[in-house]
């Protein structure tokens, strides 16, 4: 049994801890208020840009288009490399946030090795970084500098080479594994293909409009589809940082009941043995008293 | 008319407005109400959006705009919006 004191210290360490735990809990809510608001402002744009593209691209235009073709597959003459962007957090204490991601990416590299790809690792946060740097498996390129606040710059920054790479014929296939913030509760790891870009199906019915285009279908659809796989990237890093709050939020508040119910039989504990030692002082007291009347 | 100005990061205006003088790729372009159905590709320069007297301008960058059944779409990659011009 632990003494009095060990209880008493266990006690205090306890607490402390559920402070922290719970500190770092309302810290992330309200981070995840934020990022939540940012993926919502994202939706016009992305939701936007997608039905130009499908107003814009019909069949025959799409085969002249580099990002929008798929290349063969490298057994069968295609480009040998392929790149799979990994989104983790800088930052742990998340619960299985990093390592599911991680998870996902393995099976994603596990998937293209097979197809006969050489994958090449972009790794964004420092978690899956290191994890990757661990097993031993080299990056092509490695960013930390992409915090709580992802901007569509650096978005491009990440991007903007692949695009090129794949439109000249280096690379065959660029994918992203990210989390998919689809709710605070519900934000399962998934791999996004940037490119090939999949020409988004037309999803209204009916004829096009019939539109002046200033200059060229061609060209607008040129400056269009770098824009798209931007932002595709841009709300990968959106949705995770979100999605990364929230699995914050849910691991401390965890920690937090979890301290919390340790508190209380610890201290269920201690005070039964405090009481318990004050009864037998009592019971000492009054059998020497007793001894010295007698 | 409708207008909306979309950037990656949010919708920065949306609203009913007169009409918008946007920097297109090979210069100016003046839009008013049910002009014909449009798309073209953006410079960087001023974007003017005029309801009722008072105008908005914001500097953009990149992108496109659309016009489509009497709205008009501006998606730029990069707004900043001047935001003591007019409310």
């Amino acid at each position: 049994m632990a003494t009095n004191r060990a209880l008493k210290g266990r006690i205090r360490s306890i607490n402390n801890t559920r402070k922290i735990t719970r500190t770092m809990e309302l810290v992330a809510t309200s981070k995840l208020k934020r990022a939540q608001d940012r993926v919502t402002a994202a939706r016009p744009f992305a939701q936007a840009l997608t039905e130009v593209i499908a107003d814009l691209a019909t069949p025959d235009l799409a085969s002249q288009f580099p990002l929008l073709r798929t290349p063969a597959k490298p057994r069968d003459g295609g480009p040998a490399a392929a790149v799979v962007i990994l989104i983790t957090s800088n930052r742990g204490l998340a619960g299985g946030f990093n390592s599911n991601l991680i998870k996902e990416a393995r099976r994603r590299i596990d998937v293209l090795t097979a197809e006969g790809y050489h994958v090449d690792l972009i790794g964004v946060g420092k978690k899956g970084i290191g994890f990757f740097r661990y097993i031993g498996r080299k990056f092509r390129s490695e960013r930390t500098d992409i915090g709580d606040r992802p901007t569509p710059d650096h978005a491009a920054s990440v991007v903007d080479d692949l695009t090129k790479d794949f439109a000249e014929g280096r690379i065959g296939v660029v994918d992203l594994v990210q989390s998919k913030f689809i709710s605070v509760l519900n934000s399962p790891p998934t791999t996004v293909r940037v490119l090939p870009i999949a020409a988004p199906a037309k999803a209204r019915g009916g004829m096009r409009p019939d539109y002046i285009l200033s200059p060229d279908a061609a060209t607008l659809l040129d400056a269009l589809l770098p824009l798209y796989v931007r932002n595709t990237m841009y709300r990968g890093l959106v949705e995770t940082v979100a999605a990364e709050q929230a699995a914050r939020r849910t691991a401390m508040k965890n920690a937090t009941d979890n301290a919390g119910d340790l508190l209380e039989a610890l201290k269920r504990t201690y005070n039964r043995q405090r009481q318990a030692q004050i009864t037998q002082e009592i019971a000492e007291l009054v059998g020497g008293a007793a001894a010295q009347q007698g | 008319m409708r207008v909306t100005v979309i950037s990656p990061e949010a919708a920065v205006f949306d609203g009913e407005a007169d009409a918008v003088v946007a920097t297109a790729f090979d210069g100016e372009l003046g839009i008013l109400a049910n002009h014909a159905p449009l798309m073209t590709v953006l410079g960087s320069g001023l974007l003017t959006v005029r309801a009722g007297g008072v105008a908005r301008r914001f500097r953009v960058q990149g992108g496109f705009l659309q016009v489509v059944k009497n709205s008009v779409r501006i998606l730029a990659e990069h707004v900043q919006g001047d935001a003591d011009a007019a409310k």
